[in-house]
């Protein structure tokens, strides 16, 4: 029973952890909650039904799977990025000097415009993701584990990996840590802040949308208010591990998940999520920068 | 002289009493309310489609009699979501805006809250789908339900469980609602009079997607069925994920997941899982017709709650022409005075508002679908 916990606190606490990251990025460089990120995640997810459902009718599913899979996932990676940049040109821009809760009211009102519009344009029901990768399972030490488990958590580790190196290595990812440290001082020195801006929403639209679809195929339902309650868990996970912190946020998204699988597991699963919101009470009136402390994408 | 300010209120009064009477006076409102969005649209969907085919045949031939002229009927729209809050507020709308009957809500836990309104306003409820005996305990007239209770329907999944499939460990899960928590304490209930005690027993969040944990921990319990009281958003869940963790339970369940999305989505994971629901409707002589229309209308087959709902505005609207009134405390009475004649056969309902009887059967999920186990 213990591996078989852990087994499913990880691979949730994967997807936490990918959400929370656009959380994280966003905070770190504009000290703004974009709650607008859940229902990025939501659309990825209706974006690989979308692509799916195309991909099925030219019979491309049948013939080549690897090439579908990639586009699965490329293709909403491609539109959440858009929708992301778009998302901070409409919404967060106009306000980037306003008083601060003016953003954050912009982005509640993002949230219910995007949910909403998916629901008028989708239709209300629930909607079932098909299941493109039949990988069977096997079992470790008595616990059961999913190729698509082991895939999800595979995926998810590359992706946090490319993003340490873009964050490290490259020069944009310098200027991502630049414009964190001190945005006018930044914009001084040359960095195009708009543009640093516009990238990290793209990126973090980018890793919500693979969140999207790999949650789409695992649990093989989508509806449109599972952003809500991702993007609740996920933003608890950011601040648990300290908003703004890259490695906060990926400690806080395994740490979320698996206190509740192993609480719902061995103690009690009505209060799983009265203990999940009792552990970040905790841990913000002891150590209220949350574990990893504040923020700081210099900190990678 | 009167102020300026103070006429142009007195006008725009008297401008709105006369939009409400001449409003009234044109139609006669029923309000229909249930999920209509959200993850159990789908039924929301069935309980749109009968109140509509039920209101439609009335207005085809003019409308119901009142006060010796024919008065068109129109329906005002409910959205609940599911949510208790939502109920309410729907409550006092529709009492407000002059509804004579209600045919809804689908959930318990926001029929039971919005019941307590109608019964203070006078408006007849009529739930197709709420089952928890809660509802009509509470001594209200104008509450009633043409399907049946979970007291009955934990009875005989207890004794199916017991007798047909042999199993003597049973986990029970539920979702910690009004309906599904009820269903599941009923069934628990009348399992401990056979002499089975559940060998786990726990809640689980509406809405939440990963079940795998709480899963596991039954799964420990080593039980032969697992009885889920509950909705099929949450249940299609739960039987894909006991697969995934390698539990070949057998999955029983209640009348809220006998519905086509529990097989479409789940798969063959659903594969000879047992539901409880009523016998065959679309058997039933009396059904033909509305089956027919349906299916000319919607373009698909009648759902569980279809008819109940078609019966449910049906009801309403004869007792109202028969009695020839519109208010609640005679239209009740009338409701319970006879045995109606309704698309689901004869119909009687007991001082409490509950159907006199109202038996459940198994069905089984069976080659993609939902087959009457005899």
């Amino acid at each position: 029973m213990f591996t078989q916990q852990l087994v499913n606190g990880i691979v949730v606490g994967a997807v936490y952890a990918l959400i929370a990251l656009g959380y994280t990025l966003v905070y770190g460089i504009l000290q703004l909650i974009n709650f607008a990120h859940g229902e990025i995640y939501m659309l990825g997810a209706y974006l690989g039904i979308a692509v799916l459902a195309v991909l099925g009718t030219m019979g491309l599913t049948q013939t080549s799977l690897a090439l579908s899979i990639l586009l699965v996932f490329l293709i909403p990676m491609i539109y959440c990025a858009a929708y992301g940049v778009t998302l901070e040109r409409v919404a967060y821009r106009p306000l980037r000097d306003a008083p601060r809760l003016s953003p954050l009211i912009s982005a509640i009102g993002m949230s219910i415009f995007l949910q909403n519009y998916v629901q008028v344009a989708q239709g209300a029901r629930e909607k079932a993701f098909p299941n493109l990768l039949q990988l069977g399972s096997f079992q470790v030490m008595g616990a059961y584990v999913s190729g698509l488990q082991v895939f999800i958590l595979l995926t998810a580790l590359g992706m946090m990996a490319g993003l340490h190196l873009f964050i490290q290595k490259t020069r944009l990812g310098k200027a991502m840590r630049a414009t964190a440290q001190d945005r006018t001082m930044a914009a001084l020195v040359g960095v195009d802040v708009n543009r640093v801006i516009a990238v990290t929403f793209a990126i973090g639209s980018v890793l919500a949308a693979v969140a999207g679809v790999m949650v789409g195929m695992y649990y093989g339902i989508v509806n449109h208010y599972i952003g809500f309650v991702a993007g609740i868990k996920a933003f608890t996970a950011a601040v648990l591990g300290g908003i703004g912190n890259v490695t906060g946020a990926l400690l806080g998204g395994f740490l979320l998940a698996l206190l509740e699988s192993f609480w719902a597991g061995y103690v009690s699963a009505i209060y799983k999520d009265v203990f999940a919101f009792l552990v970040l009470v905790v841990v913000l009136i002891f150590r209220p920068e949350g574990i990893l402390g504040g923020s700081g994408t210099e900190r990678g | 002289m009167v102020p300026k300010l103070v006429r142009a209120l007195l006008v725009l009064l008297t401008g709105c009493l006369l939009a409400v009477s001449t409003a009234s006076a044109q139609t006669l409102k029923i309000g229909v309310a249930g999920p209509l969005t959200g993850d159990q649209a789908a039924f929301g969907d069935q309980l749109k489609n009968g109140a509509t085919l039920a209101v439609e045949e009335w207005n085809e031939k003019g409308g119901v009699t009142l006060g010796g002229k024919k008065v068109k009927v129109e329906i005002l729209w409910g959205d609940d979501r599911r949510d208790p809050r939502e109920g309410v507020s729907i409550a006092h709308k529709f009492v407000n805006s002059g509804v004579v009957g209600v045919v809804g809500h689908f959930n318990s836990s926001v029929s039971i809250p919005a019941s307590t309104v109608y019964s203070e306003g006078g408006v007849i409820q009529i739930t197709p789908a709420s089952t928890n005996p809660q509802l009509t305990e509470q001594g209200f007239k104008t509450v009633f339900r043409v399907c049946g209770r979970d007291d009955q329907q934990g009875e005989v999944a207890s004794n199916f469980i017991k007798t047909k499939l042999n199993a003597g460990r049973v986990a029970i899960l539920h979702d910690k609602t009004t309906y599904g928590q009820g269903l599941a304490d009923e069934t628990r209930r009348f399992l401990g009079k056979l002499g089975i005690k559940p060998a786990f027993y726990s809640g689980v969040v509406q809405g939440d997607k990963d079940f795998k944990p709480v899963l596991t921990a039954a799964k420990q319990a080593n039980p032969e069925v697992v009885y889920f009281g509950g909705i099929h958003p949450e249940a299609i869940l739960l039987v894909k994920q006991m697969r995934e963790l390698g539990m070949n339970a057998t999955f029983v369940s209640g009348d809220g997941v006998f519905i086509d999305e529990f097989i479409k989505i789940a798969g063959k994971s659903a594969e000879g899982s047992y539901i409880s629901f009523t016998p065959d409707q679309t058997k039933i002589p009396e059904a033909q017709s509305i089956i027919r229309k349906h299916r000319e209308r919607y373009r698909q087959e009648v759902g569980a709650y279809t008819i109940y709902s078609y019966v449910a505005a049906n009801l309403i609207l004869n007792s109202i022409q028969e009695t020839n009134s519109n208010k609640g405390a005679a239209i009740a009475a009338h409701l319970r005075s006879k045995a109606w004649n309704t698309a689901l056969g004869k119909i009687q309902f007991n001082p409490k508002g509950d159907v006199l009887e109202s038996p459940y059967v198994f069905w089984q999920v069976k080659g993609g679908k939902f087959v009457q186990v005899d």
